[in-house]
């Protein structure tokens, strides 16, 4: 799309966005509680098209993204829209008042779309709504499928609320076409830390940018978890976790730390196994040659550090579609993703030892799932948290965030809002 | 057969003047070395072991198990006693990462082995009766970095084949342009000139000329040898864009731009054919002592015609370490060599997840 039909887009979005915000906030609202109670029936239109077209666009197996959408949709109803709105704005008015506290969208908000996982496109493109805020959205390059479908999943719901979003398409490097796209009031953007400093570059002020970055998560395994009956249940959820989506998500763990060292060959086995099982159900989609490459590559150092270590341990699929090392320490290595993870004991039980090897991951830490730390658990919690987690759950939840999950550590709704305060006039 | 045995067969087959591929001779080397780094490098041993490959059972170079590049930051995998080694070379990389290390009882091999690619593939008209060059190094010394195997490479060329106005123009970090200017001006222009360094310092010099608003025309008997890439560096360019840039700017044609391929943990380096066959496509040549395959990650197998797969490299000059090296790089093969297609992350694009490794690379930058 050139540079002057964006225009012309956000013109009319603009245009569509002076009515938009004539009609009751409430009624909006409930416009879109509706969308997402459509998005969460697994027999929805929505689903079902979005289950058929996404693998072949992104390679996820077609299990896989039924199982996705299943978990990442499971609690995302109108009803939890509702309860987010009210405790993110409920101190807030959203109609025009003559007094009080009033939040107000942008006269038009860009978001610019990235990766392949369609729950956040969904968010990414209701928010802004919710605000009455029309929304310009680029679809990410991989995923061409998924705006598009969220888009009429609105207009069928309210045709004018769906002429508030409008999907446009233009090349990465087509810098005009960028540049007309960040003339919108708000920009939310997804990406890379290279892609949000050029994005960021390139805004001209004054413009809100809402930007999320890549994130990892982690899980961490305390010795209760590590037992006996206990270690087959985590290592089934852990297994979940990572196989959705492919670990390509900020949500799938990229390591397990565990404070108890003598369990981490038991913990590399079960979930070695639970990764053979997952892939019979849940097989993980097609990979290109780079990928499996850095699969090898990360296998055959495990298996020559193996060879002098006796920690050491590789348990890998035929193929590459399972690989669990288990390590001798808690040391950060390179993880190739497609469900590589390693298991990462640490030498003390003590807390200090875990943050301080999380220390590397804090600008990027999201989730972290703990579990087997019995009493200690709040303690721990606190302790996650300040080293940069921005959800603490248990294993298997990972992938099935809260709708109002604070994902980036703030509020999914104020960020996007303009706040108005209107003091009692005499 | 011994050590020395060993050594002293395959510094006879490079110092041969033919440019001869032998596959006997090859496999008969091949696997003599392999039964001697199995029995002297424990972890190597261990290694094939848990593949369940021993020098009983291999029988072909290609089963000789290859030990991944990124292994050589991890283990010191040295075939010969610690108490031997003369010499380490590491890596390049920024402050606080681990670095691969060669460890080298000799270095011989090293030395002989460079000799007859670069003279074969980057100075195929260097006079048999004056075997001089004029090379002109856009790299630190050996003497500034003592531990890169490019700079000990580019030292032996000098001391080799440079005539005396031969020098490094890499000093404490900094390139000297006006060093190299003059340098250029006062060159023989019949004696072959050879512009040899990193990617990344001729992009500096680039950026220098292109501010400075000057435009070199160089001589016929120029010819640009660039390797490396620009890991941990602020700017970074495209190879073909380089090449163009350097056609632009110093009136160097592409095709006497010649790419090389090497890396620490081999002794020896693949050159682009085209300069010595311009009219062929551009693509590595291996040495004679060197094979390479190209494997499909997901079988294991050698991959069919083009198709790309992980670089796999048998270097017979890697005596004193291991000669199967698994190489990080892609690659797919063209005619009787091959082509490096690097490492493209492509995993990025599909979701929102960040590998450890890019993640660990900004932490120390």
């Amino acid at each position: 799309m050139n540079p002057q039909l964006i225009r012309e887009s956000l013109d009319e979005l603009r245009e569509a966005g002076i009515a938009l915000r004539r009609r009751p906030a409430g009624e909006v609202l409930e416009i879109l509680a509706g969308v997402l109670d459509d998005w969460n029936d697994p027999a929805s239109e929505w689903r079902l098209e979005l289950e058929r077209r996404l693998p072949g666009a992104t390679g996820f197996s077609p299990e896989n993204v039924a199982a996705g959408l299943a978990h990442g949709l499971s609690d995302w109803t109108g009803a939890a829209l509702c309860e987010l709105v009210q405790r993110e704005l409920g101190d807030f008015r959203l109609d025009e008042v003559l007094c009080g506290p009033v939040a107000t969208g942008f006269p038009v908000t860009s978001v610019l779309l990235a990766g392949s996982i369609p729950m956040p496109t969904l968010l990414s493109l209701l928010t802004p709504l919710l605000l009455r805020s029309p929304v310009l959205a680029k679809s990410a390059s991989r995923d061409p499928i998924s705006a598009d479908i969220v888009a009429r999943s609105v207009a069928a719901r309210d045709p004018e609320l769906g002429r508030c979003i409008r999907i446009v398409a233009f090349a990465g490097d087509d810098e005009a076409a960028i540049d007309a796209f960040l003339e919108a009031d708000c920009i939310v953007a997804s990406g890379s830390d290279e892609t949000l400093a050029a994005v960021r570059a390139r805004i001209r002020s004054p413009r809100r940018l809402v930007a999320s970055g890549h994130r990892v998560s982690v899980a961490v395994l305390g010795p209760e978890a590590c037992d006996g009956h206990a270690l087959g249940g985590v290592a089934e959820r852990l297994a979940l976790d990572i196989a959705l989506w492919d670990q390509l998500g900020c949500l799938s763990p990229i390591g397990v730390y565990l404070n108890d060292a003598s369990a981490a060959g038991r913990v590399a086995a079960a979930l070695a196994e639970a990764l053979a099982s997952l892939e019979k159900t849940l097989p993980r989609g097609e990979i290109d040659t780079s990928a499996a490459a850095r699969i090898v590559h990360e296998r055959a150092e495990a298996e020559l550090r193996a060879a002098s270590d006796k920690q050491v341990a590789l348990h890998a699929s035929e193929g590459t579609a399972w690989t669990v090392v288990c390590e001798s320490g808690a040391e950060l290595r390179p993880t190739p993703l497609h469900r590589f993870i390693r298991i990462l004991p640490l030498k003390t039980t003590d807390t200090t030892e875990l943050c301080a090897a999380l220390g590397p991951l804090e600008p990027h830490l999201a989730a972290v799932a703990l579990e087997g730390f019995g009493s200690r658990t709040a303690t721990l919690s606190r302790e996650l948290a300040a080293a940069g987690a921005s959800r603490i759950c248990r294993p298997g939840s990972l992938q099935a965030p809260p709708l109002g999950w604070h994902h980036e550590g703030r509020q999914l709704l104020t960020p996007l809002a303009r706040f108005t305060d209107h003091e009692a006039r005499g | 057969m011994s050590r020395a045995a060993l050594d002293s067969a395959v510094l006879e087959w490079m110092r041969e003047p033919l440019w001869g591929h032998d596959d006997e001779r090859f496999e008969e080397l091949a696997l003599a070395l392999f039964a001697h780094q199995f029995a002297n490098c424990a972890p190597y041993e261990r290694f094939c072991r848990g593949r369940g490959h021993t020098p009983e059972t291999v029988t072909s170079w290609r089963q000789v198990p290859a030990v991944p590049t990124g292994a050589f930051k991890e283990l010191a995998l040295r075939s010969f006693p610690a108490e031997d080694e003369i010499r380490v070379f590491r890596t390049s990389g920024s402050s606080g990462e681990k670095r691969g290390e060669l460890h080298l009882d000799t270095l011989d091999l090293y030395e002989t082995s460079l000799l007859p690619p670069l003279c074969r593939f980057l100075l195929p008209d260097l006079p048999e009766d004056d075997p001089e060059a004029t090379l002109l190094v856009l790299a630190p010394s050996p003497g500034e970095a003592r531990d890169s195997s490019l700079s000990h490479m580019f030292g032996v060329a000098i001391r080799e084949l440079g005539a005396s106005d031969s020098r490094f123009f890499v000093d404490a970090g900094e390139l000297r342009v006006e060093a190299l200017q003059a340098a250029l001006e006062a060159a023989n222009p019949r004696r072959p000139l050879l512009l040899c360094g990193t990617a990344f310092a001729f992009v500096h010099w680039l950026d220098a000329l292109e501010s400075a608003g000057r435009k070199l025309s160089l001589g016929e008997n120029v010819r640009i040898m660039e390797t490396g890439g620009f890991k941990g560096r602020s700017r970074s360019l495209p190879r073909t864009e380089l090449y163009l840039a350097l056609e632009e700017h110093l009136d160097v044609p592409v095709e006497r731009i010649v790419n090389q391929y090497g890396m620490t943990e081999l002794g020896s380096q693949f050159y682009d054919s085209i300069l010595l066959e311009p009219d062929t496509e551009r693509r590595k040549i291996a040495p004679p002592w060197v094979r390479v395959r190209i494997v499909d990650p997901e079988s294991g197998e050698e991959t069919a015609g083009d198709e790309s797969g992980i670089l796999l490299i048998t270097d017979l000059a890697n005596t004193g370490s291991l000669i199967a090296i698994q190489t990080a790089d892609l690659g797919r093969r063209i005619a009787d060599g091959f082509e490096v297609l690097g490492r493209s992350p492509g995993f990025e694009e599909r979701g929102c997840s960040i590998a450890v490794d890019e993640l660990l690379a900004r932490t120390r930058t």
